[in-house]
């Protein structure tokens, strides 16, 4: 057990940064919950050893394992589950506006070209669309 | 009640109602009152700690390496007060602007579903986060605010769901949940080897233990999640791309605030936790005049407002880190003056960059608009030489202190980060001039004039004068600023108020 864990948490962190530098989002999604993994394992370590004597609340006999860092972990996997739902409906998202769940095909899309609005609103005058949109600045910053 | 907890249970409880609340006029109304309120209370705060008072609570009585506590310093008072105007403002401004379209060109209907979809509920959860941050006195706690800021930022980020909005905020959000990892990890094993998660416990800890590589680890992990939050160089290129994404009131208040809340937990932690350490703060010194320059050459290259905007926030951020860890009480008195400074200045170019892009679209490459819109030419002068640093205005009080304290404090490093920090104010200036020679001067391209709302230019009045203020009461001000850096220097006072030695035991615990 001494080494099992380590080497677990390394594992798992190894295989998601591998994973989030992989080019499609799904993989990249998949990456960052085994990191989250990886890390709940490793603050798991941090409370292994004998030094705890008793939960602060009980009159029992030790030894403990320290139950602080489950609590880290508790509050650590449900932040990690709201983000990754998060990253889930994002890349869902993705999807339906490009087609795409590739990174680089989806860095090279070019932004929407808006066409120039006369404004409805009461409270704006209409303008004259001459000075033109974003769509001639994206022309000169395209990398 | 201690009004210590009412800057994070407000918005918290704002937010939720605005949750419930439908009817958009209602939505506005009550997030400003909920805005007011929390200021209100962030100002006592802040007028207390500004007495030399350190001001703490532990949260349900558990006495402090037990417990959760809250804990308020001049810096906390000094950010807490400058963060919490700057709500106020950003709420009353997205209001308005969240009724209209985002540029010239772009469509109302997206601001109002962004509305709609609980924008002005967001943001009272992410001033949660910030005021979490800047009051918590355990690093466990201050990643939970780090998380509730951010997904806060997440979904101000996304709301709309359009492709630059995808594209940009995948990128956000990805860097930063693994920013959180490695914090979280770090968190575990400071438990694990200080055995506390209290601010002020590690620092006691830390103190008797004496220099040890393993802490170092520690401070160099937390170096840099800090360092990637607050966008400084090489973990920095997530933002300039990002910010300029959400409506211009949020993207205002991102800019200004959120990357200053890095630079907060740096300090934290190489004031606090870790004072230390030799190796790390130098790196962080070099990499604040890198900064700089990258920020400034960044804002040179780009055509868009807000883009420029965002990298001059790199410089600004580069300056104040490079400020912080010079390791001098002059420095980090400059350093604080120049964090003010910069919060209001970065605030400033991102509303004006905002109406600029109201009424002439994204692009700054359009000639003439001083005729059309003089006082939003005023308020972009005004905060343009603020931002290069020329005599009369904050900024330049701010860097001459900076620049000074670098020379004062000698050394190859420190001297050539001050020769940076002088070479990125001319850049800046050049950045800042081309900005006023393509959109304000020339022969006019625009012919009718676009209308800008009351509300939104009454705030970037408002915030323009503040920012004025601050070179007025520059005296006062920057003694402000010495009393809190000399608090920082050892931070007894903090320790002190944090683990009172005669708290009453509570029953049951042994």
């Amino acid at each position: 057990m001494e080494l099992l864990l380590p080497l677990l948490a390394a594992l798992l962190i190894a295989a998601g940064v591998f994973l989030v530098l992989s080019r499609a989002l799904i993989r990249l999604i998949l990456g960052v919950s085994f990191i989250s993994y990886g890390v709940n394992i490793a603050i798991l370590l941090a409370g292994e050893g004998e030094r705890r004597d008793a939960p602060p609340l009980l009159q029992l006999a030790g030894p403990y394992n320290d139950p602080l860092p489950q609590a880290l972990i508790l509050t650590a996997i449900v932040i990690s589950f709201a983000t990754t739902a998060l990253l889930l409906v994002l890349a869902l998202r993705a999807y339906q506006v490009t087609g795409t769940d590739h990174v680089q095909e989806l860095a090279d899309r070019p932004d929407p070209v808006r066409p120039p609005v006369v404004y409805a609103d009461p409270e704006v005058p209409s303008v004259s669309p001459e000075i033109g949109t974003d769509a001639d600045v994206d022309e000169e910053e395209r990398p | 009640m201690n009004v210590l907890a009412l800057p994070v249970l407000l918005p918290l409880l704002g937010g939720s109602v605005l949750l419930l609340v439908r009817r958009s006029a209602a939505r506005r109304a009550v997030a400003t009152a909920v805005s007011t309120a929390t200021l209100l209370a962030s100002l006592v705060i802040a007028l207390r700690t500004f007495q030399g008072t350190v001001l703490s609570v532990q949260m349900a009585a558990w006495a402090a390496p037990f417990g959760i506590t809250l804990v308020a310093d001049g810096l906390a008072g000094l950010l807490l007060l400058a963060s919490n105007v700057l709500a106020l403002l950003t709420v009353v401004f997205a209001g308005s602007s969240l009724q209209h379209a985002p540029v010239r060109g772009g469509s109302a209907l997206l601001n109002r579903a962004r509305d709609a979809f609980g924008a002005q509920a967001l943001l009272q959860f992410l001033f949660m986060g910030v005021n979490m941050s800047f009051l918590t006195g355990d690093l466990f706690n201050l990643f939970v605010a780090f998380e509730v800021m951010l997904v806060a930022s997440y979904g101000l980020l996304l709301l709309g769901g359009e492709l630059p909005q995808l594209r940009e905020g995948f990128k956000y959000v990805v860097i930063n949940v693994v920013a959180s990892a490695v914090f979280v990890i770090t968190a575990g094993m400071t438990y694990g080897l200080v055995g506390s998660l209290n601010l002020a416990d590690i620092a006691q800890r830390v103190a008797a233990h004496g220099p040890d590589p393993r802490l170092t680890v520690l401070a160099a992990l937390l170096a840099l999640v800090f360092a990637t939050k607050a966008a400084v160089f090489p973990l920095g290129f997530w933002l300039p791309n990002s910010y300029p994404v959400p409506p211009a009131a949020i993207s205002a208040f991102f800019a200004a605030v959120l990357t200053k809340v890095g630079v907060y937990a740096l300090v934290r932690t190489f004031t606090l936790m870790f004072p230390g350490e030799q190796l790390l703060p130098a790196v962080l010194l070099a990499l604040g005049g890198v900064s700089m320059v990258v920020g400034a050459l960044g804002a040179i290259a780009r055509r868009r407002w807000r883009h420029a905007m965002a990298f001059a926030n790199v410089a600004s951020i580069g300056y104040l880190v490079a400020g912080v860890f010079i390791g001098t009480h002059a420095g980090m008195t400059a350093a604080l003056y120049y964090l003010v400074n910069s919060v209001a200045v970065i605030f400033v170019l991102f509303l004006v960059a905002g109406l600029a892009e109201r009424v002439g679209g994204a692009g700054y490459r359009k000639h003439g608009h001083l005729g059309l819109y003089p006082w939003l030419g005023a308020g972009y002068f005004a905060a343009a030489l603020a931002l290069t640093g020329l005599p009369p205005t904050s900024g330049f009080i701010g860097k001459f202190g900076l620049v000074r304290a670098l020379l004062a404090a000698g050394g190859g490093l420190r001297v050539a980060v001050a020769t940076a920090a002088v070479v990125t104010g001319l850049l800046l200036l050049y950045a800042a001039t081309r900005i006023w020679r393509e959109f304000f001067w020339g022969e006019a391209d625009a012919v009718h004039r676009v209308e800008i709302p009351r509300v939104m230019s009454g705030v970037t009045v408002v915030a323009t004068v503040l920012l004025l203020s601050l070179a007025a009461f520059a005296g006062p001000l920057y003694g402000l600023c010495g009393t809190v850096a000399s608090q920082l220097d050892g931070n007894a006072a903090y320790r002190a108020a944090v683990l009172v030695p005669d708290a009453p035991p509570r029953e049951g615990a042994h």
